[in-house]
């Protein structure tokens, strides 16, 4: 493919017609959907692109699309054809599945064997197993079963060049050539193009119950009361699946979700009783942990995503209650016992910036760090989504600048511009 | 050949008594637990500091010396063999626990720690470091962050990974970065998960910062006696059938037990297949699921089920696994460890095909599993005395491995490719996934001076462009494309 004169929109979707039919390369807007059949597809499309320096932005069913920083891309590759369950060796309790197959639809094939991939992501019906791994996503099931990077153990890829390679396997132990799925997982798609995921499974929870303590009716709820009973819980033997604190306006919540067998359960509830002294631990339902997806509801709010030291979760909590008080921000918080929080806000005035800089000065110093997840429509591209400037981001660079040299994977999108 | 001014750097760098030149004292650093390869180093440092690391390297980056950093040199793949005209950069010296922090169950360590001393810091309130590679009492944490170290209860508790939150790590041109951070899900790439695990390609890490666990209430470890290794592995089956994830899981042949009674006298029964079961969690909790795995193991006609009833019990116990590979050496002059890993239902087939191919060898092999995560280590033994029966059990084990990859699995589980399975990489992975590994490697070393001639089946250099698509030998063989 020459690269004498640039392609217009028209000439670039008819070579990719070429490639994968012409009803599955639509124009829309500024940007050209493709949507590949197969990996020899996705490959096929990324040699063309690369070649003619058009830029490309993976996608599955567009629930992150915003999150990083904003892309306008030539090319949006759409993974929703290849989308299978390619196997699941249940006995071996591993799974092989396509990008483009939602969170959901593999979840309820992995049932049938009473089995499942230990993570709850957001929007699980619509997210995709690639988007999910893309922006390395987790919810409260991360402090029993670790995360994506615990829970992945291969995976085939396509580089910008076309390459089609594969890492890992599909045996849970494994250490054999570098573990380059660990590299793309939460790499927002700026280094290849996800095609296939290797899991390792576990068995479905059966028997699970959650408690949760409640303070409402107070002007400001204060969250530190929980942080004495929070240390002694994470401090014991109990081995809870699942532990957030929930903070808004009104109210601050503890939620703990068990697995265990049913006989056991009943001494766990009393034991946690006994953790939680006076407060008032009744058991309530699964419902509490769609809390971090509910924050994402706001479609006017700002969404960070902040990591922490766990030990400081009640206070930082604390001070945003105080600046809630301050300024009226409308700041809702959901903070998992590993130290990963996210607080949602709403951005009136100039508050946002100020809110996340407040945020950062007092966390990144201190190893943590401050993600704006979504942001508005109208403060797009008026906040640094990332806040990072660690002395790795020049290998950072290094490695992007060996993967995709031609810079077309999703230029910008990522940490220092990447 | 290191010039004088070299040497003299060298010193001025790391001081008189942290640098080894003289010959006698340089075979001490020839070789690591795998002692059939042997290289002698130039030069060996010991560095007590990362600024001393830095002025190491900054030498090795400016001259093109390769480097070979070393912890306890217990690595049983070569990974930690001198390089030809290089240095190695022991890290024994850098000891120190810097910072424990129980509030966020983490602990600070410089690489030279030994893995069980980071247990004992923290035992006292209650902590354990997870990761137990056989080697725990003096291999370092260095080597278990080169080698992604495992052990017998990764299982449940994951790998060396799992457990390093962050690194400061000294880059082959000498820079010093920080990778990951304290906190989870450090904005960027997840470069602490690529270089766990490199095998010290990829730079020299200093500083690590690694998760502790909370020591579960209770721990009961139980041995059941079967006819035969189908059966025990049955067990194994059935137990992960009934959801349950042990702490560990594993399984010994006849001839591991023959040695490891000889050497320890651990007090197994003698039987074909022995399998070790622990749980660990909450008391009930464990004590429910423990009477579950006992009618599991009789159901599969174990004839003899015990369960340790003292701690000491327990200890013997696993003094008896941990204390396999050498054992061998009381019944077999000389013996290759071996480190595959299969999808755990392909054991019964490749032990009767591993069986087959040892006695059209005319050699022997015992078997130690990590049953639960399929890893296996066949140990071939043989008598280096006779001519020609050393090629022959290599040839030997070099043809497991492959099995192993058949099978859909993996050349090793936790002893690294380091020197002696390079060539096997090269069967496990195309050269498309070998040529992106490499990018990886040269975007850290472009130089190629850390740790070269190692892991990858053949030297590359950093301008080498990938070579077009070429099919997977899994998908050559008819294996790959499953449904």
């Amino acid at each position: 493919m020459g690269t004498s004169a640039p392609l217009t929109l028209k000439q670039g979707a008819a070579h990719l017609a070429a490639i994968i039919g012409a009803e599955h390369s639509i124009v829309r807007g500024e940007t050209v959907v493709a949507v590949p059949a197969d990996v020899q597809q996705v490959a096929e499309v990324l040699r063309f692109t690369n070649a003619n320096g058009l830029t490309v932005m993976p996608s599955g069913n567009g629930t992150k699309l915003g999150w990083g920083n904003p892309v306008v891309p030539d090319i949006e590759l759409s993974l929703k054809r290849i989308s299978e369950l390619r196997e699941h060796a249940w006995q071996d309790m591993t799974c092989t599945v396509e990008a483009g197959c939602s969170w959901a639809a593999m979840e309820a094939q992995l049932e049938q064997h009473g089995q499942m991939v230990a993570l709850d992501p957001l929007w699980p019906d619509l997210a995709t197993v690639g988007g999910i791994v893309a922006s390395n996503d987790s919810g409260a099931l991360r402090l029993r079963f670790g995360g994506l990077r615990d829970l992945i153990i291969g995976m085939t890829i396509v580089l910008a060049d076309g390459t089609v390679a594969k890492t890992g396997g599909k045996v849970v132990k494994n250490v054999a050539g570098y573990d380059l799925h660990k590299l793309m997982t939460g790499s927002l798609g700026t280094l290849g193009v996800i095609t296939e995921v290797n899991f390792r499974l576990h068995p479905i929870v059966e028997h699970a119950r959650t408690w949760t303590v409640v303070v409402i009716d107070e002007a400001l709820p204060d969250a530190s009361r929980f942080a004495a009973p929070l240390r002694t819980l994470m401090d014991s033997q109990i081995t809870p699946s699942s532990v957030q604190l929930r903070m808004s306006k009104h109210e601050c919540a503890l939620d703990i979700r068990i697995a265990a067998v049913p006989e056991c359960l009943d001494d766990y509830a009393a034991r946690i009783q006994k953790i939680l002294g006076k407060l008032a631990v009744t058991e309530s339902s699964e419902e509490v942990w769609r809390a971090r997806q509910r924050l994402f509801d706001r479609s006017d709010a700002v969404v960070l995503k902040v990591s922490l030291f766990p030990s400081e979760i009640c206070a930082v909590i604390s001070v945003l209650q105080q600046w809630e008080a301050e300024g009226g921000l409308d700041v809702a918080v959901v903070a998992q016992a590993t130290g990963l929080m996210t607080v949602a806000f709403n951005p009136a005035g100039g508050a946002a910036i100020a809110l996340i800089e407040r945020l950062r000065a007092s966390l990144v110093a201190v190893g943590g760090s401050v993600v704006a997840l979504h942001v508005p429509d109208g403060l797009r591209g008026t906040i640094d989504v990332w806040g990072y400037g660690s002395d790795a981001l020049p290998l950072m660079r290094e490695i992007k600048g060996r993967f995709d040299p031609n810079r077309i994977l999703n230029p910008g999108r990522f940490v220092g511009n990447i | 050949m290191l010039t004088a001014s070299q040497i003299d750097e060298l010193r001025a760098a790391v001081g008189v008594d942290g640098l080894i030149t003289g010959q006698s004292q340089l075979q001490t650093y020839e070789c690591d637990g795998l002692t059939n390869f042997r290289v002698m180093p130039e030069a060996v440092v010991l560095p007590r500091s990362a600024e001393q690391v830095q002025a190491v390297v900054r030498l090795c980056a400016r001259d093109r010396v390769p480097f070979v950093s070393r912890g306890a040199g217990t690595g049983l793949s070569g990974g930690a063999l001198p390089a030809a005209g290089g240095i190695v950069i022991s890290l024994a010296r850098m000891n120190r626990i810097l910072n424990v922090d129980l509030a966020n169950r983490q602990v600070v360590v410089e690489p030279g720690v030994i893995n069980a001393h980071v247990t004992q810091r923290v035992s006292a309130q209650g902590y354990f470091y997870a990761p137990d590679p056989s080697s725990q009492s003096v291999c370092t944490i260095g080597g278990n962050v080169a080698e992604n170290s495992g052990g017998a209860h990764c299982l449940k508790y994951g790998f060396t990974v799992t457990h390093v939150l962050a690194l400061e790590v000294v880059l082959p041109s000498g820079e010093l970065v920080h990778l990951g951070s304290p906190t989870m899900d450090t904005p960027g790439y997840d470069l602490p998960g690529v270089f766990v695990g490199s095998e010290g390609t990829l730079g020299v890490a200093t500083r690590i910062t690694l998760r502790i666990v909370k020591r579960p209430e209770v721990v009961q470890t139980l041995l059941a006696a079967f006819g035969s290794i189908e059966a025990a592995g049955q067990t194994v089956s059935d137990i992960i059938a009934a959801r349950m994830l042990p702490a560990a899981l594993e399984i010994m042949d006849a001839l591991s037990i023959q040695a490891a009674e000889a050497a320890v006298h651990a007090h197994y029964p003698v039987c074909n297949g022995l399998l070790l079961v622990e749980l660990d969690g909450p008391q009930n909790e464990v004590e429910v699921l423990m009477r579950e795995v006992q009618s599991l193991c009789g159901n599969n006609g174990a004839w003899e089920i015990r369960v340790a009833q003292s701690e000491q019990e327990r200890a013997l116990v696993w003094k008896g696994r941990k204390a396999a590979f050498a054992a061998v050496g009381r019944i077999s002059p000389n013996y290759i460890v071996q480190d595959g890993v299969i999808p755990r239902t392909a054991l019964p087939s490749l032990l009767t095909e591993i069986d087959r191919m040892a006695s059209a060898a005319g050699l022997r092999v015992a078997n130690v599993f990590h049953a639960g995560d399929g890893n296996l280590h066949p140990l071939v033994l043989y008598d280096g005395a006779i001519p020609g029966q050393e090629e022959k059990a290599l040839e030997l084990s070099y043809r497991i491995l492959r099995l192993c990859v058949d099978n859909g699995g993996s050349i090793t589980g936790e002893h690294g490719v380091g020197k002696e399975k390079q060539e096997a990489l090269g069967y496990m992975f195309s050269e498309p996934d070998l040529a992106t590994m490499q990018l990886v490697r040269c975007a850290f070393d472009p130089e190629n001076i850390a740790n070269p001639d190692k892991v990858f089946p053949r030297p590359r250099l950093c301008a080498e462009k990938p070579g077009p698509y070429m099919p997977h030998p899994l998908e050559t063989a008819g294996i790959a494309e499953i449904f």
